[in-house]
């Protein structure tokens, strides 16, 4: 991993109007509704699917596209250590976005009499930790497939044809697709829900190698996939 | 001793094949040495850059540089690079750019401050020009800035894709100057350009590459030393000089008259030394002589040669 491609990384985030905005409401929307609602509870934060999406949308395409990879790999610079400092940057902004979401949903909520347990808190701060690195991965993936927004046509690609086969498992009757669908969908969605890893007396060891396996391979084959990649302006001299 | 840059039988082709960009192109650079490449458009002359660079994966051949493969991180150290089209994050300032890039290169942080500073005194862009970010840079102004980051932390191999282009005559004649300092440092530079005078000022050798073939390799360090026709304007008004008259003046002087008109002549001349005695004998002879020119560079002809065009 490399910082300086981790600070850029926030930077060239921090400079995007679009994502600004964006992020801006996807933080603060659930806020406003804790203060109007706050029986609500922490619940009206869900998960930071949206913010760690916003943060994540071509963390590699972009650069593929705009053509600046050139001059970053003519340093000396491993492309593996490229892939991991996106998925580290990408993360890492999640998961401060989350937590400080969080953080500020608990104190309005306090604020308005609605004191959240801080077992709640802590729970949802860890299942965002562990979404952002588990989205993050499969964004990178994704990203290093297609360039520029690419990633979130796979994204979107990927989660209908789960969903579909869900459906179609049903009309048909076939656990098999069922199965196949549920998965594809476990795979765009990588977390791990603390609570019932804490609540339950088992320890949920399918889940757990399911989130591990699939951050694993989504950085492996986008650093591959990256190794394979020629980059060049001249497309035929 | 270093080994330099290394190519042999290097051959790269597009589109499954369909379009052979470099076809068995093979030749070394020494260390230290100025290298052009020039061709028309489309001669595989920024794929050869892409390979030597580790941009693009060669089809068959090899590229070392100091013995080492074109992608190990040792030689990524000691390398700049200023690519034709030069793209950067645009939200940058040229001066957090440069302390991007010097980081990228591993150069010490305690030097970070004072080493962009250097460089973009080094290109000549103002310490404010720094200062603004790069989307309201002129092209000028990018080429520059692009040079700057090439140049960070001495490098040892330094790869140039028109360095020269969109730059002001100013601009060129820093690049010039540049070029001839990173030079008598010992730095190994490898030259794109279409811009054969510049070419020709700078380079040691020069690569002539057409449809993915080096054609010739001219040394042109030696320039002074080689033949050319040398073109020569009188003032226009004074006494017509007598083609005879001007003939016996270039015998004597070692040079061949080949034409003449109303107010100019050209010359066959050998060397400079040969040029500069003409010139005098000339003027000795009573021609006011008010320009002389080379008619066309040895890269134009050689180029030229390569096109099937006039020699």
């Amino acid at each position: 991993m490399n910082e300086a491609l981790i600070l850029a990384m926030l930077r060239q985030r921090a400079a995007s109007p679009v994502r600004l905005v964006l992020l801006a409401f996807l933080f603060g929307m659930p806020l406003l509704v804790a203060v109007g609602a706050p029986a609500i509870g922490l619940s009206v934060l869900g998960d930071g699917y949206g913010m760690i999406l916003v943060l994540a949308a071509g963390m590699i395409g972009q650069d593929l596209s705009s053509g600046v990879l050139q001059l970053l790999f003519a340093r000396p610079v491993t492309r593996s250590s490229y892939v991991l400092s996106r998925w580290i940057a990408v993360s890492l902004a999640g998961v401060a976005l989350c937590t400080l979401q969080a953080l500020f949903c608990a104190l309005l909520l306090t604020l308005r009499s609605a004191q959240p347990e801080m077992r709640t808190l802590l729970l949802v701060i860890g299942d965002n930790v562990l979404l952002a690195f588990g989205l993050a991965a499969v964004m990178t993936l994704f990203s290093s497939l297609l360039g520029g927004f690419g990633d979130l046509a796979i994204l979107l690609v990927v989660t209908i044809t789960g969903k579909v086969l869900e459906a179609i498992a049903q009309f048909a009757n076939s656990p098999i697709m069922g199965r196949i669908g549920t998965e594809i969908g476990i795979f765009v969605l990588p977390k791990i829900a603390l609570a019932q890893v804490f609540g339950s007396a088992d320890v949920p060891w399918f889940m757990l190698a399911s989130y591990a396996s699939t951050v694993t391979l989504c950085l492996a084959f986008a650093i591959v996939v990256m190794n394979r990649k020629e980059l060049s302006y001249a497309s035929s001299g | 001793m270093s080994a330099g840059i290394v190519v042999e039988s290097l051959s790269k082709t597009y589109r499954g094949g369909m379009v052979r960009a470099l076809d068995h192109v093979s030749l070394t650079i020494a260390p230290g040495e100025v290298f052009g490449v020039i061709g028309p458009n489309g001669a595989g002359k920024t794929t050869l850059f892409g390979c030597l660079l580790g941009f693009l994966r060669p089809d068959s051949g090899t590229v070392t540089i100091d013995g080492q493969a074109v992608d190990d991180l040792s030689v990524r150290a000691v390398t700049g690079y200023l690519p034709e089209r030069l793209v950067m994050d645009r939200w940058m300032r040229g001066r957090e750019f440069l302390a991007y890039h010097h980081a990228l290169a591993r150069l010490p942080k305690a030097d970070r401050a004072r080493d962009v500073d250097a460089a973009l005194a080094r290109v000549g862009l103002e310490a404010d020009a720094g200062g603004k970010p790069v989307r309201k840079y002129s092209r000028g102004m990018l080429q520059r800035l692009g040079l700057a980051q090439a140049l960070l932390g001495h490098p040892r191999w330094l790869f140039l894709d028109e360095p020269a282009s969109g730059v002001d005559p100013a601009g060129v004649v820093l690049f010039r100057r540049l070029l001839a300092e990173l030079k008598g440092r010992g730095v190994t530079v490898l030259l794109n350009s279409h811009q054969l005078d510049q070419v020709e000022r700078v380079c040691d050798r020069v690569a002539y590459v057409s449809k993915g073939r080096v054609e010739a390799i001219e040394t042109v360090s030696a320039g002074a030393g080689a033949a050319r026709v040398l073109r020569v304007r009188w003032a226009a008004g004074g006494t017509p000089h007598a083609r005879e008259v001007l003939n016996a003046i270039a015998e004597r002087a070692g040079a061949a008259l080949e034409s003449v008109g109303a107010t100019e002549a050209r010359f066959a001349v050998a060397d400079d030394q040969a040029a500069a005695r003409l010139l005098g004998a000339l003027v000795a002879g009573g021609v006011p002589v008010i320009e002389a020119s080379p008619e066309e560079g040895r890269l134009e002809r050689l180029f030229l040669a390569g096109e099937g065009g006039p020699r």
